[in-house]
């Protein structure tokens, strides 16, 4: 996911930054070694493997830029007033694509190829940038051209923020390598270093949506196997289980079996977080009582489409390892918020399976018998049918409760922060050690 | 099934269900539940709606009446086991709804 290889870009660029004296970290001449622990040659074959590894940040920033720059839109006001014209083509971002674009052009270096990108160097400098190359490659599966799809404009603004300040680090960096033999400088620095500024500039007068660190790749949620887990532990792995085992749609009676669980867990859960945490533990009540309600309203609901077995049966081991938990048991503000992450993603879960099911008719409503009256001399008619789908999908009680009770609502949700690597880079950005830090910072034999 | 059974089956249901609506506890309610789940699973979950029409409000005669509609499926060839146990479970959901 672009959080996590964003953040790990972010954060080898800026410990980079905060180094000086690069050609000595190289190897090269200084006050304790004058004659240099590696030759010029040597240094700039490093100094060609550091080209690459930036060839491989600047691809990514090209063309990361280049997919959301539809719907990035600048905050400057167009002079023209031509609505048929694309208004894109003009500000800030489209600048610094054109200058991210004419850098990597003119750049003779050629990619990082898979043995440079995954072969760990002994020189740290050399390391943090294969880091950060290994990062961008890994952020291109995250941020491919199907992300434009999917964006909105404050989250492709947060990202085009991010491209902006890796820019920028690009350009300081480019400077301070100078020294190193044979290094090939950045096609017009100024310019790209100039457009990345404004960008970003630009990019934060509106309100960036950081949850574009949610968007890409993320890796399968995976069942706890193993032996269970002792105490409340083994209650939350059965619980985490439950959510995985239900990636498979559940036949109605294992879902009205998974609903009880739910009820029963939300509700004997509640004391144990009143102590810790009231506003949970109040949560936690509502949820119980909201499923309930779904319980009562899933009686006239069956279907025999669906599996949802081994679900059905780590909601009994919910319910069975929640007895052996002692009732004085004292449970930690974490192993809490463990719960309510996964309480959070069961009921948007079975939020999902409910209304799909009502609507696609996997979930069907039972058939009221007839009244047999003896006052009127007509026959009582056999059942053809023992369910019928729901007319109305929307209008069922049971979508309506799952809608706007069970289903986690926005305000729920943690709202994104930038994190603390964005502000890291910004901040190394400007970094310029002191004098006592950079005598201390320097190389020692 | 023929409409008698499905009668039998949806008196059961229907007594069940103001049952574990108003139990005392969680777990009672869960207990009346899990019986209304067992007789659905006995049937292949192809049980009729619940129908409340003229149904009392006093327990005594909901659990009566649900007794009396669980022990009558063996007239419709349920297998008596399976009464026997869900008839268990709802002995057992009136203890904990009592304690």
């Amino acid at each position: 996911m672009y959080g996590e290889t964003g953040e790990l870009m972010r954060t080898q660029l800026a410990a980079l930054l905060r180094q000086y004296r690069i050609a000595q970290r190289l190897g090269g001449p200084s006050r304790w070694a004058p004659d240099g622990l590696a030759s010029p040659t040597e240094r700039e074959e490093l100094g060609q493997q550091i080209q690459q590894y930036r060839q491989t940040v600047i691809t990514w920033c090209s063309r990361t830029l280049q997919t959301v720059q539809t719907i990035t839109f600048s905050n400057v006001p167009s002079r023209r007033a031509d609505p048929f014209r694309p208004d894109t083509e003009d500000g800030a971002t489209a600048e610094l694509v054109r200058a991210l674009e004419h850098t990597r052009r003119h750049s003779s270096a050629p990619l990082a190829t898979i043995g440079l990108l995954t072969t760990p160097s002994d020189n740290p400098v050399v390391e943090l940038w294969r880091q950060a190359a290994r990062a961008a490659a890994l952020a291109e599966h995250d941020t491919s051209g199907e992300l434009a799809h999917r964006l909105t404009t404050p989250q492709a603004q947060a990202l085009a923020g991010d491209v902006a300040a890796i820019a920028q680090a690009l350009v300081v960096l480019d400077q301070r390598y100078r020294s190193i033999p044979g290094w090939e400088h950045l096609a017009d620095p100024g310019r790209l270093g100039w457009t990345a500024l404004a960008t970003g500039l630009d990019m934060s007068l509106d309100q960036p949506d950081y949850t574009v660190d949610q968007a890409g790749w993320r890796p399968r949620i995976k069942p706890i196997r193993g032996a269970p887990k002792p105490g409340i532990l083994g209650v939350l792995q059965a619980e985490h289980n439950l959510l995985v085992r239900l990636k498979s749609i559940p036949t109605a009676m294992n879902l009205r079996l998974i609903v009880d669980s739910q009820r029963l867990l939300s509700s004997h859960l509640h004391p144990y977080a009143e102590r810790v945490d009231p506003r949970l533990a109040s949560q936690w009540q509502a949820r119980a009582t909201t499923y309930a309600l779904v319980q009562q309203q899933l009686r006239n609901l069956g279907g025999r489409l669906g599996k949802g077995n081994i679900a059905a049966a780590e909601a009994a081991n919910v319910l069975g390892r929640l007895k052996s938990v002692a009732p004085g048991t004292v449970i930690e503000p974490r192993v809490l918020d463990g719960f309510q992450t996964v309480f959070n993603r069961v009921d948007t879960r079975i939020a999902d399976i409910i209304e799909e099911g009502v609507t696609h008719a996997t979930l069907l409503q039972r058939v009221t018998l007839p009244r047999v009256v003896d006052t009127t001399q007509q026959l009582v008619h056999p059942l053809r049918e023992r369910f019928i789908p729901v007319a109305h999908a929307a209008d069922a009680a049971v979508v309506r409760t799952v809608r706007d009770q069970l289903r986690p609502s926005a305000g729920e949700v943690q709202r994104a922060t930038p994190g603390r690597s964005r502000a890291d880079l910004h901040a190394a950005l400007v970094y310029r050690p002191t004098q006592g830090v950079a005598e201390r910072e320097g190389p020692r034999l | 099934m023929e409409l008698p059974h499905l009668r039998t089956l949806a008196q059961a249901r229907s007594h069940l269900a103001p049952l574990a609506d108003g139990a005392q506890s969680v777990e009672a309610s869960s207990a009346y539940e899990r019986a209304l789940l067992d007789l659905d699973r006995i049937h292949g979950d192809e049980s009729p709606a619940l129908d409340a029409d003229g149904l009392t409000e006093d327990r005594a005669a909901l659990y009566a009446g649900a007794l009396t509609a669980i022990e009558e499926l063996t007239n419709y060839g349920i297998d008596a086991l399976d009464v026997e146990l869900v008839l268990a479970k709802l002995e057992d959901a009136r203890a904990l709804d009592r304690s």
